[in-house]
């Protein structure tokens, strides 16, 4: 595993004696840095039933929360606009569009009655669509449907997802088509909306669907063997290399990936850490995210209270970090360099290449329970 | 079996009776690390290293009677190779559920025992293993790269326990000199295992034991533990949904007992005896005659009619499971067979929920955010 991160840092150029300069010096040295003017942004929760998405900035001090109706999960950010999407995690309701400055509502969107919402959702380049999955819970059928941004958040569409129980969605680098976790778990609102009732037969996979006609491009699954492998979440590297987490549903002595990389058109290539390690992401990712460069990857296992790296080149596993209860994840603009959130109100800066944390200094932040992802915009 | 008709009463009631004495684990201030770092000491340190050697010796005990056994085969040699690997495999499903660091590095727990084995792998590599007879297999440095399934407990429970092994071992025909040779390798194999975790565990119980701030793996002490804590949580949840869910199947025409671990041997349920012991141990801090009552999990608990009633209720199901003969097979050939296992099932699912509740809520190690309700 050394060896492997060795090398690792030979290939990014970062050697030795970059290592060894003092933290200030090897600040200096870089120009001056976005990530001054960066604000992160998360669902989060206080500490009696009370949910929001907060807001803060590159040293952990909050700069809004605004309350929601129910426990969001994700954020969906409008390029190059005010407008940030938070959608209620499953079997999610509602919908809210917030001003990233200041937390203010901006529309509301309303989940369809025979549809639930899944906490995910994604903005078309030109910021004009918000495309969010869906559970058409009668049918056991995954959606993605279809909001104008143009057109007061109004639903104009509603593709098939290709799958049961989709979860995160993200929008492949041609712009043009969307990259879909449909999870494999059917579940329904009479039978309080989270609870699995289909592991036995549970198929997830990996599809991609045309953004405008909703046509599947390409779609994989794993192999049969591990079809209780929930895959729920992922990110797109700018080269539209897809880094994917798993999270198992089957017994917890089983030894099964719980990462894999998919390049469309091919199958996905299942990946494991060490076994120390393995076993301590105890079976369950919570979220993915690609670094600034595109080579490195982080996913997040909350059971675990780890966060795991990987090199999406030789798709090697390249380190781990502990972080009790993290799992939100946004890279920052360094190669290798995450912030990460947890739900006991942590907040770090994670070096993948130097194998490091640092908390964030301000502690506002741990006034907040953070959920599972995190996202980052330039204010 | 004459546990059934109060255990749950029995367990019920002494809960009922701690809800008057208790406050939520939320009104609690936080436990100190320091304290989090003396139980990490205790068990890590003083309690596991002496039942690693424990071990160790089991299997070197295993490996000298059975080339005893080998070098001139009879019945007493067979039933002296059986009584070792009874002791070791004691021992082991002791050790087994504390699920962390060097047991479970380089896949080392599957290479001692290889279960459960859902697609009968052990069963289809043993027969070919007999049809080519290779000689790899009685090598034991290279036994020790071959497939999980034939290096560990399960493979020698075959060699020992299996149709007419023993009458072919003492006959020393073709078959039953290879027997010996493999069962030799493999009780070796499992010496160096064994040895492996003594050897390994040192600086894991020192890297727990140091957690810290500037630490990449346990950033604090209370971190460093809930590693204890989940193996006493996973360890009920293993002989729940594993060692007596298999066996139970669906219903009880879909009962197998050879779904069950170690059934040749005859001693599934005595495997989840000793689990118990084990995982009782991570509690109690005191494991036989090494270390010390209450200097587990339990110290962490401040409510003495908390651990006392979890004490009570632990016993009460340790007491059901000592009743009961040391096979599946066995309690389900009786006429009230499948209830009796299911029973057990119960009553280890209400221990589950004791850990979760009352022992991960007072020692603060059963929390999470994300941990327990992520999506």
């Amino acid at each position: 595993m050394e060896t492997q991160r060795r090398s690792f840092l030979k290939l990014m150029g970062v050697g030795g004696a970059f290592t060894l300069l003092p933290v200030g010096l090897a600040r200096a040295a870089t120009t001056p840095n976005p990530e001054d003017r960066a604000v992160y942004i998360s669902a989060s929760a206080g500490d009696h039933g009370d949910y929001y998405v907060s807001a803060f900035n590159a040293s952990g001090k909050i700069l809004f929360e605004q309350p929601l109706p129910g426990r969001g999960h994700d954020i969906g950010l409008r390029p190059d606009h005010a407008d940030v999407a938070a959608v209620e995690r499953r079997p999610g309701l509602y919908g809210l569009i917030l001003d990233r400055h200041t937390g203010d509502v901006r529309a509301k969107l309303h989940c369809p009655e025979d549809r639930r919402f899944y906490g995910h959702a994604i903005y078309s380049n030109d910021g004009r669509y918000l495309y969010i999955t869906e559970n058409d819970f009668d049918h056991a059928r995954g959606v993605v449907s279809v909001w104008d941004a143009k057109d007061g958040y109004r639903r104009v569409a509603e593709f098939d997802s290709f799958g049961t129980g989709p979860h995160e969605l993200h929008l492949m680098p041609d712009g043009e088509h969307l990259v879909i976790a449909n999870g494999g778990l059917h579940t329904h609102p009479d039978q309080d909306g989270r609870t699995p009732l289909n592991i036995s037969s549970m198929q997830p996979n990996l599809s991609i669907i045309d953004r405008r006609t909703g046509k599947l491009v390409h779609q994989a699954a794993l192999k049969h063997d591990w079809h209780k492998l929930s895959i729920r979440h992922l990110d797109v590297a700018s080269n539209g290399t897809i880094a994917a987490g798993f999270q198992y549903q089957g017994d917890l002595t089983d030894q099964v990936p719980l990462v894999g990389i998919w390049h469309p058109g091919s199958d996905i290539r299942p990946i494991e850490a060490p076994d120390t390690v393995q076993y301590r992401m105890r079976q369950y990712c919570g979220s993915v995210r690609f670094d600034a460069s595109g080579q490195v990857f982080g996913i997040s296992c909350p059971r675990g209270g780890l966060v795991t790296f990987w090199d999406a080149r030789t798709n090697d596993f390249l380190t781990h970090i502990a972080a009790p209860d993290g799992c939100g994840l946004a890279a920052t603009d360094r190669a290798g360099e995450f912030v990460g959130t947890s739900g006991l109100g942590n907040g770090w800066r994670l070096d993948a290449i130097r194998r490091k944390r640092v908390e964030l200094p301000d502690d506002s932040l741990k006034s907040q329970h953070w959920d599972n992802h995190l996202r980052r915009i330039i204010a | 079996m004459i546990f059934k008709p109060n255990w749950r009463s029995l367990l019920l009631s002494t809960t009922t009776a701690m809800a008057f004495g208790l406050a939520s684990p939320g009104a609690h201030a936080d436990i100190p690390d320091e304290n989090y770092q003396a139980v990490l000491a205790h068990l890590l340190g003083t309690v596991m290293p002496p039942k690693l050697d424990e071990f160790h010796a089991s299997t070197e005990t295993l490996t000298q009677d059975f080339e005893n056994f080998c070098s001139d085969p009879d019945a007493g040699g067979l039933e002296d190779a059986q009584t070792a690997f009874h002791a070791a495999m004691d021992i082991w499903q002791e050790i087994q559920p504390w699920r962390m660091g060097p047991l479970v590095a380089n896949g080392r727990d599957q290479h001692i025992e290889y279960w459960p084995d859902k697609h009968g792998t052990a069963a289809r590599q043993f027969r070919k293993l007999m049809f080519d007879k290779p000689a790899a297999y009685t090598d034991p440095e290279k036994l020790a790269g071959a497939s999980a399934a034939l290096q560990g407990f399960p493979a020698l429970e075959e060699v020992l326990f299996a149709d007419d092994h023993g009458d072919q071992m003492i006959a020393a025909d073709e078959d039953g000199v290879f027997l010996c040779q493999y069962g030799t390798a493999i009780a070796t194999n499992l010496g160096t295992l064994s040895a492996e975790l003594q050897e390994e565990w040192p600086a894991f119980a020192t890297a727990m034991e140091n957690a810290g701030p500037d630490s990449m793996d346990y950033p604090t002490a209370k971190f460093a533990a809930t590693d204890l804590y989940r193996a006493l949580h996973e360890g009920l949840l293993i002989i729940s949904t594993q060692k007596l869910a298999r066996p139970l199947g669906e219903n009880a025409e879909d009962a197998r007992a050879s779904r069950a671990e170690s059934p040749l041997s005859k001693r599934s349920l005595r495997n989840i005896e000793h689990n118990l012991i084990g995982l009782f141990a991570i509690y109690d801090g005191k494991w036989g005659d090494i270390g010390e009552e209450g200097k587990g999990l339990a110290a962490l608990i401040e409510n003495s009619l908390l651990d006392r009633s979890f004490r009570l209720n632990w016993q009460t199901v340790g007491d059901s499971v000592a009743k009961l003969p040391p096979s599946v097979t066995e309690v389900l050939e009786q006429p009230d067979g499948y209830e009796t296992l299911t029973d057990l099932k119960g009553q280890i699912e209400f221990l589950t929920t004791l850990v979760e509740n009352d022992v991960g809520g007072n020692t603060q190690l059963g929390g999470g955010f994300n941990a327990l309700d992520g999506d």
